[in-house]
């Protein structure tokens, strides 16, 4: 039996073809295909956004995931609150941080929210129990706070710490 | 990226991206049906979402991938905390849209501006199909409008929104609101008067395009959003600017339509009317209105059409009864039960118009003067029962507040009519001698099945008895009868009519029936001990002879309503050998019990061997006193009163009748001829005698006795009563040690009413009695105190 496919073409001109209900995993394709018609499906659909690599990856998770209950907005709520992720989701986000952003990024654009979900708690997951230093240190990023201004924040946040 | 992406807009750039966007959705909004294009959509969706996603408005401290300056750093509120910025001035994180949703906001006034403009040149139902049209192409729009602005719903808005903004909506919704307000507000009386003229054509019988209808109803449903919660509705616009109207409309018109109708027309025939309009409603509510308003459409219906015409229906329901119009009798009910206490003057009717049917059914009776059957009394009852009873039944819907006022108006002329104008005792004693017609041998009540649902029957007109005592009395003297004589129609009927009294009234109630019945029983098995005994004590075949076949009845004193012989009376010495056999049995079974013999209720046989007339002799059935007298004449062909008075010691006042009865046969004649048996005269023999039967019952009540006889009944009424009303106060004083007199009287009347309705007067004699018997005495304040 022939499955459903429809052509995604990314930004770097590669065409792909995905199974339907793979592709139906971003709500963007979906609502899409329900609003046009049959037809307008022959050519490939732009994925103006996202490049080769990163759409592969994107398909890839969705893949494994296309018989995933589509999830209801509570326990979305709960499970968005914790940092665990599923074994297969984890290795599937071993990569380095540039693809991370960039799946973030893609998973934003093509309105897919587990996905986007998980790439958020794996940063979350990186920034958890570091010092600012760290933090800095692991996403490259510099320090433009005055000594003022970091005092000021310390002083505002002292009741966060762990004691 | 050219190719892929056809016209697409600098995404800093709000008007080159508002230019791009408001060209791909008016295609959608206003050429639709030419379909849109995928990439088209696509560039759509881009559009928005990489205009929402630039970095125009976010200066600075965006958090830095490693490529450090890319411009597709997360944005996204999910992603991590941008800006240290906001926590240090308290600002929310800043989303971009805003300006989009402004710009797409004031795009739909323009467009509704120009829908505005269009509709004015169209009215009527043209202008319905104008509002159809353009609100289902609005609509249809504002779906893909809503997927292509997904990505602005899924942040600013969503933002907005838990932020608690006023007036954010995502944009499905934003397309319903601007509806509302640029459009809906400016043509709504327009569209539904061509509603309601459309409604009324229907109501006047025309056909019309439903669906159009329904489609507005539909339209005004979804306009109703609730502010507090934009993902529920709410009827409110529904509510206020359809359902206000089109009911002021339906009353208006049928206010109209049923005076106009009540003028040209019957009761009956605006009943009919108001039926049909009233299921029409409800019908139209399934057909295409919103199911929200289907009480309120039903109340103002029953308001215009009935409520307001309920005096008209009510003063209908008299000749309606009068004239047995079930049909419109129900009809009248389903209406007036429909609005409230529209029953309650038909109830008041309904239990006078039965309580005259009732007495004037009794009248029809009482005509026929004194000798009227119990059996036309009861049945005359019953009819008049049993006719309103069907018909709360079939037309009042078996309603219970009917019943009672059946209940009620059978109450009163069962215990008060004509034929009881002497007291409310008649009723019971003519109920009890109809039941005693019924369950005594040879009444016309031949099938079991039949006898049963006529004793069913006189249960019910039983109910409405007030005097219960009386029937008991009544009923036990005819039941003790039945039972001596062997005359009941069967056990099983009397079981039966037994066990439904006490159904009706309680163990106590039945309880000497009920031994009655059991003595019964119980002789059947002495008698069948007699006669295995009997021989065992017989010496010779002399004493035999002596011995008459005979049956025993040992009745309870304190259960039978009997009472020991009126007169004196010398056994025939024929059968006293017999009745000393039997005592010597019974004392040596049950010694310390004394044995009376009721002589008025036994009764034999006795062959007349000296008739020669034919060849089988006559039988007599006789009474013990005529077996007394007859069985003199074995011994002399002739005798004199006195000789009778002495040989059998009986009384004149039963000598004489049965003598009468005896001449009156021609078993006897009397010298002087024709006169009445008195001292000094002499009775013979006749040898003469004649019957067309061999049998002859000479057993025969005598009417004097029989009046004498429920006289009786009813001075032992009054008598019981008495004691009742005694133990009753006893029984309440005992157990409340002290009370007020009134309250006194109050419990009395409610423990007693269930037997008779006592009367105060009565109950206070009786208080006195037992007063000056020491139970009770009287203490100050009018109060009571029990004895101990």
């Amino acid at each position: 039996m022939a499955e459903k496919t429809l052509i995604m073409e990314s930004n770097d001109g590669k065409k792909i073809e995905v199974p339907i209900d793979v592709a139906s995993r971003s709500i963007l394709i979906k609502n899409m295909i329900d609003d046009l018609p049959e037809g307008a499906f022959e050519e490939a659909i732009p994925i103006s956004n996202v490049s080769e690599n990163v759409l592969t990856k994107v398909i890839e998770w969705c893949t494994h995931h296309r018989s995933d209950p589509p999830s209801s907005g509570d326990d979305d709520d709960t499970r968005r609150k914790t940092t665990d992720i599923d074994e297969w989701d984890q290795k599937f986000m071993q990569v380095d941080q540039e693809m991370l952003f960039e799946i973030i990024l893609a998973a934003n654009y093509l309105d897919i929210k587990p996905l986007l979900d998980i790439g958020c708690k794996t940063v979350a997951n990186m920034i958890k129990g570091k010092s600012p230093e760290e933090i800095r240190k692991t996403f490259n990023i510099q320090n433009d706070f005055t000594p003022e201004e970091e005092d000021q924040i310390r002083r505002e946040n002292e009741w966060a710490e762990d004691r | 990226m050219a190719p892929l992406m056809p016209q697409a807009p600098h995404k800093d750039d709000l008007n080159e991206t508002w230019m791009f966007l408001e060209n791909g959705i008016n295609n959608v909004m206003v050429k639709l049906e030419e379909g849109v294009d995928m990439k088209n959509y696509m560039a759509l969706y881009t559009a928005v979402h990489n205009f929402c996603t630039s970095h125009k408005a976010v200066s600075g401290h965006a958090l830095q991938s490693q490529r450090g300056g890319s411009s597709k750093s997360p944005s996204a509120p999910d992603a991590p905390h941008k800006t240290t910025q906001n926590q240090l001035t308290g600002n929310p994180a800043h989303l971009l849209g805003e300006e989009l949703y402004k710009k797409l906001g004031e795009y739909l006034s323009r467009h509704l501006e120009w829908v505005y403009n269009e509709s004015t040149g169209h009215t009527e139902e043209a202008l319905l199909s104008f509002y159809i049209r353009e609100w289902q192409r609005y609509t249809t729009a504002a779906k893909y409008i809503n997927h292509l602005f997904r990505y602005l719903n899924r942040h600013w808005v969503k933002r907005e929104i838990d932020e608690g903004k006023k007036n954010v909506y995502d944009v499905y919704t934003q397309h319903l609101v601007k509806w509302k307000e640029d459009f809906f507000l400016k043509v709504h009386e327009k569209v539904m008067g061509a509603v309601l003229k459309l409604v009324e054509k229907q109501r006047n019988g025309e056909t019309i395009e439903q669906s159009q209808i329904k489609s507005i109803v539909d339209s005004f449903v979804s306009l109703g959003l609730d502010e507090t919660d934009p993902t529920k509705s709410t009827l409110e616009i529904y509510r206020y600017y359809f359902q206000r109207p089109f009911l002021d409309a339906t009353r208006v018109y049928y206010e109209d339509e049923s005076r106009q109708f009540v003028a040209d027309n019957s009761v009956v025939e605006y009943m009919k009317k108001a039926e049909i309009r009233l299921e029409e409603e409800k019908a139209r509510v399934g057909l295409y209105l919103n199911n929200d308003i289907s009480k309120d459409l039903t109340n103002t219906c029953l308001d215009v059409l009935v409520t307001a015409h309920s005096e008209l229906l009510r003063d209908e329901f008299q000749p309606l009864l009068d004239n047995e119009r079930q049909d419109d009798l129900a009809r009248m009910y389903r209406l007036l039960s429909r609005i409230k206490e529209g029953l309650d003057p038909l109830r008041t009717k309904f239990e006078a118009h039965v309580r005259k049917a009732g007495l004037s059914a009794v009248e029809k009776v009482a005509a026929e003067g004194d000798s009227f059957e119990p059996k036309m009394y009861v049945d005359a009852l019953l009819s008049v029962h049993t006719r309103y009873h069907s018909l709360v039944k079939e037309a009042f819907n078996g309603e219970s507040e009917f019943v009672r006022s059946l209940d009620n108006a059978c109450r009163e002329f069962v215990n008060r009519n004509k034929i009881c104008k002497s007291g409310s005792t008649k009723t019971p004693e003519l109920l009890a001698k109809y039941t005693d017609s019924l369950l005594k041998k040879g009444s016309k009540a031949a099938e079991e099945s039949e006898l049963e649902e006529m004793l069913v029957q006189i249960m019910t007109a039983f109910k409405y008895i007030e005097d219960k005592d009386v029937f008991q009395k009544f009923y036990s003297k005819m039941l003790a009868k039945r039972l001596v004589h062997v005359s009941s129609v069967s056990d099983d009927a009397e079981t039966s009519m037994i066990s439904k009294l006490k159904e009706a009234c309680g163990f106590e109630y039945t309880n000497k029936l009920q031994r009655m019945f059991q003595d019964i029983q119980i002789s059947k098995d002495l008698n069948k001990n007699y006669e295995a005994w009997l021989p065992t004590t017989l010496l010779d075949e002399e004493e035999r002879k002596k011995i008459v076949d005979s049956h025993f009845q040992i009745l309870g004193t304190g259960f039978w309503p009997l009472s020991a012989p009126s007169t004196s009376f010398l056994a025939p010495p024929e059968i006293v050998k017999t009745s000393e056999k039997f005592e010597q049995f019974y004392y040596g079974k049950h010694s310390g019990r004394k044995l009376t013999w009721l002589w008025q209720l036994c009764k034999g046989e006795i062959k007349a061997n000296y008739i020669k007339s034919t060849k089988v002799p006559y039988t007599f059935q006789v009474s013990t006193y005529q077996m007394g007298i007859l069985l003199l004449f074995n011994e002399s062909d002739t005798l004199t009163y006195s000789d009778l008075q002495k040989a059998t010691s009986l009384s004149p006042e039963i000598l004489d009748p049965n003598l009468s009865i005896l001449l009156k046969a021609k078993v006897l004649t009397i010298s002087p001829e024709g006169t009445k048996p008195k001292p000094g005269s002499t009775f013979s023999l006749n040898y003469n005698f004649k019957n067309k039967k061999i049998k002859v019952n000479l057993n025969i009540q005598i009417k004097s006795e029989q009046k004498v006889e429920t006289d009786d009944t009813h001075k032992t009424i009054e008598e019981d009563r008495k004691l009742l009303l005694q133990s009753a106060i006893v029984r309440i004083m005992k157990s409340r040690k002290k009370m007020k007199h009134v309250q006194l009287v109050q419990e009395v009347i409610h423990q007693v009413k269930s037997r008779f309705p006592p009367q105060v007067p009565d109950i206070k004699k009786n208080i006195e009695a037992l007063m000056e018997k020491d139970y009770i005495e009287r203490l100050d304040g009018d109060e009571i105190a029990y004895i101990a």
